[in-house]
């Protein structure tokens, strides 16, 4: 961690990323004939922090729900590109430190990863303790009730998450901000070797977020494998080691910060002039945008 | 995950490590309920069973009781006339104790169908579960073959169900609402078949009999009544009281569900699907008695809170004593005749349900 | 109610019929009865006597001395046969007790004043239900008939009440009446009262002389936007024929009848018959008629051509002969 600031430096590529992290391969997704995901791939070494870029409509809240699993609408089909041919093509794989996580079964997947989604909300009365203690359901059988462990760890992720103070609090008076902590926590109570974030930023102020994305950053230094969907450019570039472009359900770019965040790859894909600036303290790329 | 607790202290939060001891206290206080529960509803089946238009000392009832229970002997208690001990034994226990299971049931069903469909309005009828039940009873009731009415209604409940089921999934991928709304649709149209086979067939005081089913009542309770419907709250009831914290895993929605292991389509079928054989069975034996199923778990929760391990037993307890009461104002508040229960819990629950809506709309 | 008996029919007949034969075989408690009495037709003092009362087997093990009666109909039979001292509770009663009949406190005060739950009947400790419809023996109001029988309470409806198939008198005639009475003696023990009311109320209906202007009416019973009317195997056509009058519903085949106006207009008949009941008064009736623009044109509404009947005789009871010859006079002061 950089001693100046709270900001990290850029971290090189890990030369042993290839062997633990998230390895995806020919994944695509078919909701009511329409290819929302087509040949996509993703790779997204350990102990570091893989931002999912798109614009709207690009297939990054689908993929993320595919990769744990639990897209509920449409199914597997094979990538538009493959040739009619009489031998099976090979499938999708979603492989975790080597483990086939499609195989797995459910409960023990859930104990793996871990998914926050963006908008997840309840009318019920529901304090945040019981909120985030939901997700210990994975590591207790389904009949028994919570343990001092589980309050434990529940506790702990919402130390970590930053909303340890909100334990008490109805899930309803929380205010946009506190309900994504919340969320957060109740993903880290479930232990996750891999965190998946859909827009963990939404309705945040600017200091939430930052807030948000140094979480993010210190679960990689923990050895956390971390996805995260993001609108926001810059945060990608201030927080990401590594990045996967989709747009329109296709990957046009993976790789790391460096190789992604330049004007031409993006200048196409979000229809809008980009300007890579350099930050004066860090020496992370800042973005800046242009209408055409 | 140490560097963060500086964060935290930063922010000038407490960070409490053991903070298991306040919300511990607030948990085990939370479980008294159910014992507490559970002697409200013995004591209330024990004062209601003394309350009736008839005369009877509490002595006739302790003795009527006792008699039944094999105790006359030992106690050297005298049993009673065959007909004051029919008041007690034939009368009122089997219409008490079915209203308790009935009660119970029905609250246990509510609650489990609000989480299901993540909607505070459903109720266990919601899937015309009791449309299609009492489509089953008044066909047969004016078919005049009324020793098949349990089997028809029961049969009715899970017929509406599955069609409703069917039109949801018809419709594509079986959601919350596209099966609340499909059971809306099945319900209005059993109603409306329930409706023109009265009309058409019944005669004369025919009118009477299907009215009192259709408004809910347990006056016709008798000791088969009672096995049937507390056997069902006993075995199905007891199932759907253990699936606590499958139903917590839905609390934000099927994605989240899934994400945290649960196999949402299989356990929402499972739930459904017992939800629909405990009611038809209720049903069958009570008419649909409304309301119940719908205040109960939400007055429970406002006690406590949204989890299941202790709101589902709780709202069984709950409804059953609430019933027992409902039933008893049934008999009594304008005796010599009695209401069909169905009319005290519409009368109870209206102005609750409406406090509801209000409420949900000032958040 | 069809629905009930027809169970309880199946499963209390061979108990019934068991129980009756048994008390037959073990000698009947009055010595002086017949020996060889049928269950079905039992000399005076021979118990027990067994019905078959709407499909449902009733047992009347000895002569019933605690009676709740339910409807005007069954307990003005009741006083009629000078039973009144066995009545310990009377119960939605249609209106006052003649000044023919002798009442009792009983009868002046009923119990209730619409059908009566379980348990209130049952607090009376009758041993005879006496009901005048079906549905006044259901769990919702005075007791399912099963149950009753197994808490050794029997029950009886007035046979020209019944609905089943089979059962409901097509038509309702004063020969049914009379039997019904002769019925009812006989689960009393008291033949000789009911024989003798027999004879009364036949002499008083052949002294009648029907009116023979053959003038058509119409019954109308209760009912404002849609009048209830007499059809053509009730009580009401019953009544109207022995009055010598053409009911303009006589086609329909059913006891009474919902008429639309423009049918009821249409027929215009030369009398109207008002039921005067206390929840719908034959001034009320009147009113109605003669404030509808449409009922107002016709004939009988004009010149005021109504007959008026008291609730209670035009269900079939020990009024019904009385109806009718108040029918005639009525109808022998309207000047036609």
């Amino acid at each position: 961690m950089s001693a100046a600031t709270d900001l990290p430096a850029l971290a090189p590529q890990a030369p042993s990323a290839r062997r633990g992290g998230l390895t995806a391969e020919r994944v695509t997704w078919e909701i009511s004939g329409r290819l929302i995901l087509d040949d996509v791939g993703v790779l997204a070494p350990t102990g570091a922090v893989t931002g999912l870029l798109g614009p709207n409509g690009s297939g990054k809240s689908t993929l993320l729900r595919v990769l744990a699993g639990v897209q509920q609408a449409g199914r597997a089909a094979p990538p538009s590109a493959d040739l009619p041919s009489p031998v099976a093509q090979p499938g999708p794989t979603t492989a975790f430190d080597g483990a086939d996580l499609a195989a797995l079964p459910r409960r023990e997947r859930a104990r793996v990863l871990a998914l926050v989604e963006q908008d997840a909300t309840t009318d019920l009365p529901l304090s945040v303790l019981d909120a985030v203690l939901l997700g210990r359901i994975p590591h207790r059988s389904l009949l028994a009730g919570d343990s001092d462990a589980d309050r434990t760890a529940a506790h702990a992720a919402l130390a970590t998450a930053g909303a340890g103070d909100l334990a008490d609090r109805e899930v309803g008076t929380l205010s946009g901000g506190e309900r994504q902590r919340v969320h957060m926590a109740r993903a880290l109570a479930q232990d996750p070797r891999l965190l998946l974030l859909d827009e963990p930023t939404n309705h945040l102020d600017i200091a939430a977020q930052l807030h948000a994305m140094r979480v993010l950053r210190d679960l990689a230094a923990d050895g956390v494998t971390v996805v995260a969907a993001l609108h926001d450019l810059n945060h990608a570039a201030s927080t990401c080691d590594h990045l996967v472009l989709l747009d329109q359900g296709r990957v046009v770019a993976s790789g790391p910060v460096g190789d992604v965040l330049v004007p031409e790859v993006l200048e196409p894909v979000y229809g809008v002039r980009v300007d890579v600036l350099t930050h004066p303290r860090t020496g992370r790329p800042v973005l800046s945008f242009d209408r055409d | 995950m140490r560097a963060l607790a500086e964060t935290t202290t930063a922010r000038g939060s407490s960070a409490p490590a053991g903070s298991g001891a306040p919300a511990g206290t607030r948990l085990s206080r939370a479980w008294l309920a159910l014992p507490v529960a559970a002697v409200v509803l013995v004591l209330s089946i024990g004062v209601a069973v003394t309350i009736g238009p008839a005369d009877l000392a509490l002595s006739e009832v302790g003795r009527s009781l006792a008699t039944h229970l094999g105790l006359s002997g030992p106690l050297g208690l005298e049993p009673l006339t065959a007909l004051r001990d029919g008041m007690v034994w034939q009368l009122r226990m089997p219409r008490i104790l079915t209203a308790a299971a009935v009660g119970a049931g029905l609250a246990l069903c509510g609650a489990v169908m609000q989480s299901l469909t993540r909607n505070p309005l459903a109720d266990p009828y919601l899937l015309g579960l009791s449309s299609g039940a009492s489509l089953g009873a008044v066909l047969v009731l004016l078919a005049g073959v009324p020793l098949l009415l349990p089997v028809a209604a029961f049969v009715g409940a899970v017929g509406a169900l599955a069609l409703a089921l069917s039109l949801a999934g018809a419709l594509g991928a079986i959601t919350p609402t596209r099966t609340v709304l499909a059971g809306l649709a099945i319900s209005q149209l059993c109603a409306a078949a329930v409706s023109f086979v009265i009309f058409w067939s019944a005669k004369g005081d025919a009118f009477r009999e299907v009215l009192s089913w259709l408004m809910g009542s347990v006056a016709s309770a008798t000791w088969t009544s009672v096995a049937i419907a507390g056997g069902a709250v006993l075995v199905l009831g007891t199932l759907l009281a253990l699936t606590g914290s499958v139903l917590d895993a839905f609390t934000f929605g099927e994605t989240a569900a899934a994400a945290l292991g649960v196999p949402v389509n299989r356990a929402r079928w499972i739930l459904l699907i017992g939800v629909a054989l405990l009611t038809g069975a209720l049903v069958s034996q009570s008419g649909s008695i409304g309301f119940v199923g719908l205040i109960l778990p939400h007055a429970v929760r406002l006690f406590t809170g949204a989890r299941h391990r202790l709101l589902l037993p709780l709202s069984a307890l709950a409804g059953a004593s609430f019933l027992v009461w409902a039933d008893t104002l049934a008999r009594t508040v304008f005796e010599p005749r009695e209401l069909p229960v169905g009319i005290v819990t519409a009368a109870i629950g209206a102005p609750v349900f409406a406090f509801l809506l209000w409420r949900g709309n000032h958040r | 109610m069809y629905p009930r008996p027809a169970r309880t029919s199946r499963a209390l007949a061979l108990p019934a019929i068991a129980v009756a034969a048994l008390a037959l075989a073990a000698c009947s408690p009055s010595a002086s009865g017949s020996p060889d009495a049928e269950a079905t037709t039992p000399a005076s003092g021979s118990y027990p006597v067994t019905v078959d009362n709407c499909g449902f087997e009733t047992t009347v093990e000895a002569a019933p001395q605690r009676v709740v009666t339910i409807k005007s109909s069954t307990t003005e039979m009741l006083l009629a046969l000078g039973l009144g001292d066995r009545i310990v509770g009377s119960a939605f009663l249609d209106g006052p007790v003649p000044d023919s009949l002798e009442t009792v406190p009983a009868v002046e005060k009923p119990f209730a004043s619409e059908a009566p739950g379980s348990e209130a009947t049952l607090a009376l400790e009758p041993d005879l239900v006496y009901a005048g419809w079906e549905s006044n023996l259901t769990a919702e109001t005075a007791g399912d008939r099963a149950t009753l029988a197994r808490l050794g309470v029997a029950t009886y409806v007035s046979p020209a009440a019944c609905k089943a198939d089979g059962y409901m008198p097509d038509p309702l005639t004063f020969d049914t009446v009379f039997a019904e009475i002769e019925e009812v003696g006989s689960l009393f023990d008291a033949d000789d009262a009911a024989g003798e009311l027999v004879r009364e109320q036949r002499a008083a209906l052949d002294a009648v002389k029907p009116d023979d202007r053959g003038l058509t009416a119409l019954w109308w019973s209760s009912g404002d936007d849609t009048p209830y009317v007499g059809a053509g195997i009730g009580a009401p056509q019953m009544i109207m024929e022995a009055a010598g009058l053409t009911n303009v519903s006589a086609d329909v085949h059913d006891t009474w009848t919902s008429l639309g106006w423009e049918n009821v207009v249409e027929a215009d008949p030369d009398v109207l018959v008002l039921v005067d009941a206390a929840w719908n008064s034959a001034d009320a009736k009147i009113e109605t008629l003669e404030s509808n623009p449409a009922t107002r044109e016709m004939t009988a509404v004009k010149e005021q051509r109504y007959v008026v009947v008291p609730f209670p005789a035009t269900e079939a009871g020990v009024r019904n002969v009385d109806a009718v010859a108040s029918v005639v006079d009525q109808l022998a002061d309207l000047d036609l």
